[in-house]
């Protein structure tokens, strides 16, 4: 069909209107508690977001996957209300009450009408200061997670998942664990280690509170001192060990699942802290290698090859650092070529570095995608709680595209062959060891070993 | 004071596109969103998957737009983008920067008005092998991943457009042609069979422009042919229909599933408020009964599917922890079906506290909004209806639900699917 104009050409955008993080009033209350504040009235919700400094890091190796059960257990009830009428009362405000527990931090979080904000933090407040973790619901609470255990060992990518950190980092870096913890570690807990875990870490001195929504400032105050004011102490700073790795040279690991019709592939290493002064330039070129749908690895893997729905490679920043990874699934078949494929594209961008239009693009991505990411009071107070987490300047989020914007093609180069490094990959594989073991070491990329799945 | 009071502004081209403008200027982006009146119900037989694999392809490159462009493009504009196939639609849309407006609706009508000139072997044989490696990912490489493919058959008659999954099945992926695409693309993807809502930051004097520029040329298709097969069904399956799967899942998991009157029926909101009564939070009456109270379950999880064909459906699942039988699960699961028809106000409003909080979480960023906003156009006529959703949620009764379980979750219209690990059958 013909077309009336010219449709050849892109269309040429229009006014840029500008968009500033929205302003942030911060406070810190007579306890330590930092307090956020950010106004977004754009609809009559608000998020509450608890942050505090009690992530499965610190946690001892005997008790792994302490910090998410203390987390999960909370809903047990407290010495004035039974989970059940916990429940009832908060989901009759129409608010759930989530607790999510990271390396670095766990974060209470609950989302309802302005209107109700008043009485969710209120019972927010309980759940956290006043749980009794009565031994039933502990108990409980503690079989769903061994069950979720059992229910990982099934799913070839959280296996992948698990397997790749363990290969990655040598023994007794927290890392190398499954962030919840192993049966032989939860088993034995009880109320007891987690009340303890508490007084340790749920304390005022070292968390914050972030609010976010149609709220008025003034009142939050108030309200947050009725709630969090006789809250008291402060979180004793935990050993800052090594994050070290299991070998020195590149390893093919498989993992065996006799008939798997897909291969689930990690290739990674150990990464860098949120504390690098490369993050930006580390952000440009993994958003150029796997970090979005036109990176080298996904138009490679999946839009010229059709190996694979999808591969993204990902930084995991964190307060130490965190690995490096690829990760893909592919059709039993073609795995070793995907691996090729993928080893192929790290190894080519790191020794040529990206093109100057490459590095323009993906800038202009990052940039342009960050307003896009700060629409809900959700997403605004996580991003707020990232400055409590890893105590970044509070301009951070105002300077952040600037900072991008400044990163330079030769930055980005050097970064990558700095912190990707495909010499130094251990590639996890799940999948029919019978089918990919072959042409897994035809590619000679190292030693390969099998594993079965446990 | 009403929660959602979102502005719609409604036009129709000359060549049936039906446009919805709603404006929102708090942060400078905008959402362009398209709804395709065409799903997997309108695939016909042997050709399974094909709405599914089709939208695909829609980003394969146009007239206009060569391969790989429409991603380079938005992503360099800073946007975010994506579409998705299910039962009754295919949508598709892009979240922008505003002053990328024209690129969107730039990319989306070139697809619309041009994209048969672009497709190649090549590119569907490419796309075949990534809907297929999407099937290994999600459905066969994946505990439980089959589950819709049983239940939807099972609640569904084989002349019924549901009675197969949005996925398809491999064979047909791998059966589909180029011809197929060129029939496809002229019988649906017509302006008088979608609907386009832009949402967010834009003037909607100069939008309109736009879009009658992009749009405006490409011309009116003939109405879409009637659905394969047969889409009336009696309300109630009949019976309990069962099947067991001997899997390799870690856990037992019990699905229960029913016929319920389809989403655009007014009886639809009893089964909304059903399942949340059932299934969503702590404080509800299986998370409260099997896992806490017996601690006979991992999890439980509720679903009313807004379906519009003749029926939609209810479904539920429990995971059994590690000792429990699949009976005892199935049993509880029963009970608690059974006992709906006792509801107290208080449930009721706890459920609809908690739909409300979900429905404007729901509606925060332009893109889920423009998405609302095209379904209730699409299924209703009536794109600002998403505004009175929540009073029509209110108005369930504990008496409706009564009405509605005697109705629909009793033993003559259910379906029941078993997963059992292997070798502890």
């Amino acid at each position: 069909m013909a077309a009336s104009f010219d449709r050849s050409d892109a269309p040429v955008p229009g006014p840029i209107r500008g968009f500033d993080f929205p302003p942030v009033a911060g406070s810190r209350m007579a306890n330590g508690l930092d307090l956020r504040i950010v106004r977004a009235a754009r609809f009559p919700i608000v998020t509450a977001m608890l942050i505090l400094d009690a992530g499965e890091w610190a946690v001892d190796p005997t008790q792994a996957g302490l910090a998410v059960l203390a987390g999960d257990a909370l809903e047990g009830g407290t010495a004035r209300h039974s989970a059940a009428e916990l429940a009832e009362a908060l989901e009759g405000l129409g608010a759930g009450l989530g607790v999510t527990t990271g390396w670095d931090a766990t974060s209470v979080t609950v989302s309802c009408l302005a209107e109700r904000l008043g009485e969710a933090l209120a019972l927010m407040a309980e759940v956290v200061l006043e749980p009794t973790f009565p031994a039933e619901e502990f108990d409980r609470v503690r079989d769903q997670r061994l069950a979720a255990i059992q229910q990982r060992a099934m799913d070839p990518s959280t296996v992948a998942g698990d397997y790749a950190a363990r290969f990655i980092h040598a023994d007794g870096v927290p890392f190398g664990r499954p962030v919840a913890g192993k049966e032989e570690t939860i088993g034995p807990l009880s109320g007891d280690d987690a009340r303890s875990w508490l007084g340790k870490r749920y304390c005022p001195g070292g968390a914050g509170l972030v609010v976010v929504g149609d709220v008025d400032g003034g009142e939050i105050d108030t309200l947050v001192e009725g709630c969090f004011g006789a809250w008291s102490g402060t979180v004793e700073p935990s050993d800052s060990a090594a994050v070290t790795p299991r070998h020195e040279r590149r390893r093919v690991e498989i993992v065996h699942r006799p008939g798997a019709v897909q291969s689930e592939i990690r290739m990674g290493h150990i990464g860098v802290s949120k504390a690098t002064p490369d993050y930006f330039s580390l952000l440009v070129y993994n958003t150029i290698l796997g970090g979005s749908f036109t990176s080298r690895l996904n138009l490679n893997l999946r839009e010229k090859h059709g190996f694979t729905y999808g591969v993204r490679s990902q930084f995991r920043f964190r307060r130490h650092a965190g690995p490096f990874g690829i990760s893909t699934a592919v059709e039993t078949a073609v795995t070793a070529d995907a691996v090729r494929e993928a080893m192929s594209e790290v190894e080519t961008l790191g020794k040529d570095g990206p093109s100057a239009d490459e590095v323009d693009a993906a800038r202009d991505y990052i940039v342009g995608i960050f307003p896009l990411r700060l629409e809900t009071t959700s997403q605004l107070a996580s991003r707020v709680g990232e400055l409590i987490i890893y105590g970044l300047p509070g301009d951070y989020h105002a300077t952040y595209r600037d900072r991008l914007r400044a990163v330079t093609r030769e930055e980005t180069a050097e970064a990558g062959r700095k912190h990707v490094r495909p010499e130094d990959m251990s590639i996890v594989v799940v999948g029919d060891a019978d089918e990919i073991r072959a042409p897994l070491e035809a590619l000679e990329l190292g030693p390969v070993e099998v594993h079965e799945v446990g | 004071m009403a929660v959602l009071s979102i502005p719609v502004e409604r036009h129709e081209l000359d060549n049936g596109l039906r446009v919805s403008l709603s404006v929102d200027k708090t942060i400078p982006v905008v959402a362009v969103n398209l709804w395709y009146s065409v799903g997997s119900r309108n695939e016909v037989e042997g050709r399974t998957g094909f709405a599914h694999l089709f939208e695909h392809m829609m980003f394969q490159g146009s007239e206009h737009v060569a391969k790989n462009r429409h991603f380079e493009l938005v992503e360099r504009a800073g946007g975010s983008l994506n579409a998705s196939t299910w039962f009754d639609r295919t949508n598709y849309f892009e979240t922008v920067p505003s002053h990328h407006l024209e690129l969107a609706l730039w990319l989306e009508s070139d697809r619309m008005g041009w994209m048969l000139p672009a497709m190649t072997q090549e590119k569907l044989d490419n796309q075949r092998d990534v809907v297929m490696n999407e099937r290994r990912q999600r459905y066969d490489n994946q505990p439980y991943g089959d589950w819709d493919e049983y239940l939807q058959a099972m609640v569904f008659p084989d002349t019924h457009p549901y009675h197969h999954t949005v996925i398809g099945s491999m064979e047909d992926i791998a059966a589909a042609t180029l011809e197929d695409i060129g029939e496809f693309f002229e019988t649906f993807y017509i302006p008088n069979n979608a609907v386009l809502t832009v949402c967010g930051d834009f003037d909607p004097e100069r939008a309109l422009q736009l879009v009658e520029r992009y749009f405006g040329e490409i011309p009116r298709g003939e109405d879409p042919p009637p659905l394969p097969g047969d889409p009336t069904l009696e309300p109630l399956i009949g019976r309990t229909v069962r099947e067991v799967v001997e899997a390799e899942v870690p856990l037992p998991r019990v699905y229960m599933a029913a016929r319920v009157p389809p989403y655009t029926d007014e009886g639809f909101y009893a089964a909304e408020v059903a399942a949340s009564v059932l299934g969503t939070g702590r404080a509800s009456r299986l998370y409260g009964s099997l896992v806490r109270d017996r601690r006979i379950a991992k999890d439980v999880v509720t679903h009313a599917f807004p379906l519009t064909t003749g029926s939609s459906m209810i479904m539920l699942w429990a995971t059994g922890l590690p000792s429990v039988t699949p009976e005892e699960l199935e049993t509880a699961l029963d009970e608690e079906l059974q006992g709906l028809v006792t509801v107290s106000e208080d449930e009721v409003a706890r459920a609809v506290a908690l739909t409300e909080t979900q429905l404007v979480r729901g509606v925060e960023q332009v893109g889920d909004r423009a998405d609302m906003l095209s379904m209730f156009d699409r299924y209703f006529d009536d794109p600002a209806r998403l505004n009175s959703e929540v009073d029509r949620l209110r108005a369930v009764s504990p008496g409706d639900l009564k009405l509605f379980t005697e109705g629909f979750l009793g033993t003559d219209n259910r379906a029941v699917l078993t997963y059992v690990p292997k070798g502890a059958a």
